[in-house]
């Protein structure tokens, strides 16, 4: 069981180094650090849904890792620049996927689960 | 090994995540609201009745700031005390509508319906009543009046208007038609709060009751005649 929350175990770890280390960015950068954090998560979160799937595939995963973050970051600026909350396209987009995600996930365990009881 | 690396990559990505959350956590950001014209406006207008309420305060210190000189002079025996009082008393007399008064405004003159053929179906059309003076002093309040008198009756905060039949009783004294009512104020602004479309002064002319406003460059009103004598009041923090 504890096999599955790898992940969740992964960011507790990493919010207990995030809270350790010193470093801390300029406050004018955390909406883009937020949207590239929803970005981020839901790439974690496809991982893990297509690792239950058997077709993890690590280039994949890498690239959509940091492209999502790197676009959805890229959009905030722009509609910061362009005075358009374009930011909400990410948030949408990857806000509903992370729930489309999680709900495969959850089947996909609760499934395997019936079997092998 | 190849079973487990998906597992580990994920953690490893899953431990940036967390790192980004914690710092972001960390920061104890302001939660951002998008700023509308609206909120705008609304600060800007808080921001204004602050600065108001503010200089209010500062003008209030200054006074009594000057009082504060003005008493500690007494103490000292700098200034005469019957001065102070006697301007004083001059100042409350002044304020409380008991010294006559003298200044620019306007003076309007009000009479029934002239004409011998009556308004409408109702004789009451035709007459001045208590709330068409009413109407006009509060109209005159709202423009600035200093000061107000209805036929030699000196208006003040306790002045009743009342319906008296053909008369009206002010002060406790009756008038009757014409009422002429003095104010004195900015002779401009009274004379449009009373004659500009659309006012109390506006409507009583489409009756056809007489009302004519006459801006005077020096209009006299007279002192309050009567006696304070307050019977069930009593000032707050003197026990008895």
């Amino acid at each position: 069981m504890i096999k599955l929350f790898f992940a969740l175990i992964g960011i507790l770890i990493g919010i207990v180094i995030g809270f350790i280390m010193p470093y801390t960015y300029n406050t004018s950068y955390s909406l883009y650090i937020s949207v590239a954090i929803l970005a981020c998560l839901d790439s974690v979160f496809g991982g893990i849904r297509s690792n239950l799937e058997k077709n993890f595939n690590i280039n994949i995963f890498i690239s959509g890792f940091f492209g999502n973050a790197v676009l959805a970051a890229f959009l905030a600026y722009l509609g910061d620049k362009l005075g358009v909350p374009l930011y909400y396209a990410a948030i949408f987009t990857f806000g509903g996927r992370l729930f489309e995600n999680f709900a495969k996930i959850r089947r996909i365990i609760l499934f395997r689960k019936k079997e092998t009881d | 090994m190849n079973k487990h690396k998906p597992k580990i990559i994920l953690t490893i990505f899953s431990v940036i995540v967390g790192i980004f959350i914690a710092t972001q956590i960390k920061m104890k950001l302001e939660t951002f609201t998008p700023v509308t014209i609206k909120s705008l406006q609304a600060t800007k207008a808080e921001i204004t009745s602050l600065n108001n309420e503010i200089s209010e305060l500062n003008r209030i210190l200054k006074a009594k700031e000057e009082e504060l000189t003005l008493l500690e002079n007494i103490a000292k025996g700098d200034d005469n005390i019957l001065d102070i009082l006697s301007e004083d008393i001059r100042y409350n007399k002044l304020y409380s509508g008991q010294i006559s008064l003298k200044g620019p405004g306007i003076v309007i003159s009000m009479y029934d319906n002239p004409e011998e053929r009556s308004y409408g179906f109702d004789l009451n059309d035709d007459l001045i009543h208590d709330v068409d003076i009413l109407n006009i002093l509060n109209d005159l309040k709202v423009a600035g009046a200093e000061a107000i008198s209805v036929n030699g009756e000196r208006v003040l905060s306790t002045s009743e208007i009342k319906c008296a039949g053909p008369t009206i009783r002010i002060n406790g004294r009756s008038t009757a038609t014409p009422f002429v009512i003095k104010a004195i104020g900015d002779p401009k602004l009274l004379y449009a709060s009373v004659n500009a479309p659309g006012t109390y002064g506006d409507i009583l002319k489409i009756y056809n009751i007489g009302f004519e406003t006459t801006v005077e460059d020096i209009v006299y009103i007279p002192a309050y005649r009567g006696a304070f004598n307050y019977r069930f009041a009593k000032p707050l923090g003197e026990d008895d």
